[in-house]
């Protein structure tokens, strides 16, 4: 079957989209509420092409036969921005965003209609909103119910009125919201963002950087999926590993120490490997489910009550850094754990929901007392004017900074079952791993299911990513013929989370997923237990794993939360 | 009146009679079509519903919106069961055994004397194997369109679904579905009985009349005749065919047959059938500020220039009709309106500015008089006094 686009004969399968057909023969079509993951609904109307002397939206128009599509024609550029400057005379103007980039490309240069529409701008936890940059675009309402399926964001009201907002508009901590973050992510205006803490961050440094006598030390952690996103903001393509870069410009930055997550999560898995042979060999509170994922826990103390006594009761990576970055660390260096200012940037919005639940003190101090995202550490580079992509390669400090290829994997769907199974294997056996990939826990599949040999005992796991697929295996009850289960919130695990870097689409994070395996597959270190570090820790300090000690810092408690509209 | 004749169930008895093929062919035969302005033919939506299987079902559109419209509240108000005797013959034919009334929200108090109706034919749907439920509308004008009148029976937000396809294929709860409107429904008994006249239309008349209300007219009859009916209590300016049909002047429509044709040609949409008789005191600009309002209120917010445009337009209609208007609002005007019509999602936006691209054609030395910094009368006050 063929279309003609632009004069050029084209040919096109069943069901395709005028846009999809202009894609894939180079010529580009601009669009905004588009988003290649969620279905496509012509809201915004910039995408409008001529198609047989009528104009249609190319996102959501299927090619039919014959049909004569001009995408440059004159009559569709005007409507196109007039379009444009219809949606930006409600906004303020953000330079970097998605949308100022499509505007720029349509030829929108300010507008006619001189007043904003509205102006409220409400600051909810630990997302907020400004109404005044929305352009009703409706992506998060999408991700929301289509990919996350906890449908906590619609359109309330209509016309100029419309808002994309809360059930009954009521605060995010009273709603079912788990702060996943997925709809900041596809926000192509930054009118839904993550709450932004970066220039508290930077006040606070400069604050105390000139006092004299400054007793403060800042120390830094970074998450196991930073390192192959954070480039991306500074023009480097996706899938690239940045991590020395990384560490060098956080140091210049003004950071005393960097230190890598991905050591505690070797921790984690020491924990957590034991945990599950123990509940394992005992048969109680089985399966046993990973508690790494914040917007998880969140999802499982609002929904899924009768689920806590499943869950690992490992804290997260980033809380176990920051109790032996407070403890252990605090006494190695001699200072107390108060005057260690303790920063982490991490690929998702949930975590700043956890570093600020109460409980998350077990070291004397706040576990955590910052985070930042991706994107703030992104943007607060520039603004340093750091240029990532030009720093030299650096190195974590140490004691807690090396870290096994299994602590690199967590930053990926099915990534801390591997790592978990490679320690669990040599708990139950006592033997040396030599098949180290396990290949049938990875993959970009909503729902994989295995069944792990462990010479001759069957474990039997599910990975899981996506709030959607994870309702699915919880309601329908399949949950329960599982031994090991790993749940992740966001499409593709933490290198696809919500405070990744704008694009993340798809196939991106297919790109950052490859570059993590393709950093633990030339790792020397692939077992969690094989690290030097962890062993010093627990030699030195934690004793071995489930001790006492151990128990107190790593391991934390859930609790029922009720919101108030269900 | 064709539509208030007494029902006494025979029409079912005959269609019942009759195979169902037979009855869906005499409904097309006769050529009657949809008359909410859609003028689809009636009987191939019902010849595509009968070949689908399974479940599915019928819904009878009473969702009238339109303003200035209120022919199916007179239907529904004065003879509800030849309504019924309709859905029941139309379920007949089609197969289908769960009917719903969408009910607008504001004909609320018209409720119960429907269910009443229906609880009193029940002997005689009980036999065509009918359920008929009354739904009351959300509220939105755009609930009157039936992929988003299905949405909001589902219980979502009044959004219109992306066509294809149809609600014929893919309708409520997903299944083939019909929608009709009222007064397409109420002809079906007479059709059966061989009585229906289809040169006979129902008309909405309003406006500066003295007789308003509800006429039937037989097709070519020219507006003067009709208007020595209704006495115009001032000289007329322009006809109004509701909100979103645009406008025509007096002097050009006076002598024409009212019908879909003479109207479109001149650049109008007659739809569902309302005339609002507009005086000569009015000004156009006004008007159209005033329709304006309306959708900017109804606009549901899902396209861009439907829901930025119109609030656009009105900015600048509000701008000339206090006397502030600036140097280039009407070429401010000629570019949105024309816009809106061409790029939005659905007949709601395509429609909205029909008023506007009518007023300008017709009456643009009143809106060129605002845009001076004329005072204007303020229409709104006006009509607040009327009443």
């Amino acid at each position: 079957m063929q279309i003609k686009i632009d004069g050029k004969r084209v040919k096109f399968e069943e069901g395709e989209t005028i846009l999809n057909v202009a894609k894939r023969k180079g010529i580009n079509i601009p669009t905004l509420c588009y988003h290649p993951d969620l279905s496509p609904k012509g809201k915004c109307r910039l995408c409008l092409v001529e198609a047989d002397g009528r104009l249609v939206t190319s996102c959501n128009t299927p090619a039919k036969e014959g049909m004569d599509i001009l995408t440059r024609s004159k009559r569709a550029l005007e409507a196109r921005k007039l379009n444009g400057e219809l949606l930006i005379a409600n906004g303020k103007e953000e330079n970097e965003m998605e949308v100022m980039k499509v505007l720029k490309e349509i030829g929108v240069k300010g507008n006619h209609f001189k007043t904003p529409r509205k102006v409220t701008c409400s600051g909810r936890l630990p997302i907020e909103k400004d109404d005044r940059k929305c352009v009703l675009c409706g992506r998060c309402v999408q991700v929301c119910s289509e990919i996350q399926g906890i449908n906590n964001i619609g359109l309330m009201n209509r016309g100029v009125c419309a808002e994309a907002t809360t059930p009954y508009n009521l605060p995010m901590l009273e709603t079912p919201c788990t702060f996943c973050g997925q709809c900041a992510l596809v926000c192509p205006t930054s009118a839904l963002r993550e709450r932004a803490l970066s220039e508290k961050l930077v006040k606070a440094m400069d604050e105390m950087g000139n006092m004299i006598g400054n007793s403060k030390f800042y120390v830094a952690q970074t998450a196991p999926s930073i390192r192959v996103s954070l480039g991306e903001m500074f023009g480097v393509p996706p899938g690239t590993l940045v991590k020395g870069k990384m560490v060098s410009a956080l140091k210049k930055m003004g950071f005393d120490a960097v230190f890598d997550t991905d050591f505690a999560a070797d921790l984690t898995i020491m924990e957590e490997a034991n945990e599950f042979v123990q509940r394992f060999s005992s048969g109680k509170n089985l399966p046993l489910i990973t508690s790494c994922c914040p917007a998880w826990v969140v999802m499982a103390e609002e929904r899924y009550p009768y689920l806590l006594k499943h869950i690992s009761s490992c804290k997260s990576p980033q809380q176990m850094f920051g109790a032996v970055a407070k403890t252990y660390y605090a006494q190695k260096i001699g200072k107390p754990a108060k005057d260690i200012f303790l920063v982490s940037v991490m690929p998702c919005v949930a975590k700043k929901f956890e570093a600020q639940r109460p409980e998350m003190d077990s070291s004397g101090a706040r576990d955590v007392d910052m985070v930042l995202t991706t994107r703030e550490l992104g943007r607060l580079m520039k603004q340093k004017g750091i240029d990532l992509a030009k720093m030299e390669e650096g190195e974590f400090d140490r004691p807690l900074g090396i870290s096994s290829g299994a602590g690199a994997i967590f930053g990926a769907t099915g990534g801390v079952m591997e790592a978990a199974l490679r320690v669990a294997y040599e708990v139950i056996t006592g033997k040396r791993l030599k098949k180290i990939d396990l290949k049938e826990v990875r993959g970009f599949e909503g729902i994989r299911e295995a069944e792990i040999d462990i010479e001759g005992t069957k474990v039997k796991v599910a990975v899981v990513h996506t709030l959607k697929n994870i309702r699915e295996i919880v309601e329908s009850g399949r949950w329960k013929k599982y031994h090991f289960i790993e749940f992740m919130a966001c499409p593709g695990g933490c290198i696809g989370g919500g405070g990744q870097p704008r694009p993340t689409t798809n196939e991106i994070r297919k790109k950052r997923m490859d570059a993590l395996y393709r950093l633990d597959y030339k790792m020397k270190l692939r077992i969690s237990s094989d690290n030097p570090d962890i062993k010093a820790i627990y030699s030195e300090f934690l004793g071995k794993p489930l001790s006492p000690k151990a128990e107190k810092l790593l391991h934390t408690k859930y609790k029922k939360r009720a919101p108030k509209y269900f | 009146m064709q539509v208030i004749e007494k029902t006494r169930w025979s029409g079912l008895k005959v269609a019942l009679g009759m195979p169902k093929r037979k009855v869906i062919e005499r409904v097309k035969s006769c050529g009657l079509t949809g008359r909410s302005g859609s003028e689809f033919p009636t009987g191939l939506k019902w010849e595509s519903m009968a070949k689908e299987r399974g479940k599915k079902y019928l819904i009878c559109n009473a969702d009238e919106g339109e303003p200035g419209t209120f022919k199916d509240k007179f239907i529904l108000d004065n003879n509800p069961k030849i309504l019924i005797e309709g859905m029941a013959i139309a379920a007949y034919a089609m197969g289908i055994r769960e009917a719903y009334i969408y009910l607008r929200g504001e004909y609320s108090y018209l409720k119960k004397k429907l269910e009443r109706a229906i609880r009193e034919s029940g002997p005689y749907i009980e036999g065509a194997g009918l359920e008929i439920k009354v739904v009351l509308g959300a509220g939105s004008y755009l609930c009157g369109e039936e992929s988003a009148l299905i949405e909001s029976i589902e219980g979502n937000r009044p959004i219109i679904r992306k066509k294809p396809p149809f609600p014929t294929e893919y309708g409520l709860y997903g299944k083939p579905t019909c929608v009709n409107n009222v007064e397409t429904l109420s002809y079906i008994p007479l059709i059966i009985l061989g009585k229906w006249n289809p040169n006979l239309l129902l008309f909405s008349l309003s406006g500066d009349l003295k007789n308003p209300g509800v006429y039937e007219i037989a097709a070519g009859t020219t507006l003067k005749d009709v208007l020595a009916y209704a006495k115009p209590s001032m000289e007329p300016k322009a006809v109004y065919f509701g909100a979103s049909g645009g406008c025509l002047p007096y002097k050009l429509f006076r002598d024409l047959p009212i019908d879909a044709k003479s109207v479109s040609e001149n650049g109008a949409i007659l739809g569902a059938r309302s005339l609002i008789v507009v005086g000569q005191k009015w000004n156009a600009a006004e008007i159209s500020k005033v329709l304006s309002e309306f959708f900017v209120h109804e606009s549901c917010g899902y396209c861009t220039p439907c829901r930025e445009g119109n609030f656009r337009l009105l900015e600048i209609l509000n701008r000339m009709c206090s006397g502030k208007g600036e140097n280039d609002d009407i070429a401010h005007l000629e570019k949105l309106a024309p816009h809106i019509r061409d790029t939005s999602a659905c007949a709601l936006g395509k429609v909205s500015t029909a008023h506007l691209l009518c007023g300008l054609k017709y009456f643009r030395e009143n809106f060129v008089e605002l845009a001076k910094g004329k005072k204007s009368i303020g229409l709104k006050e006006e009509t607040e006094k009327c009443r």
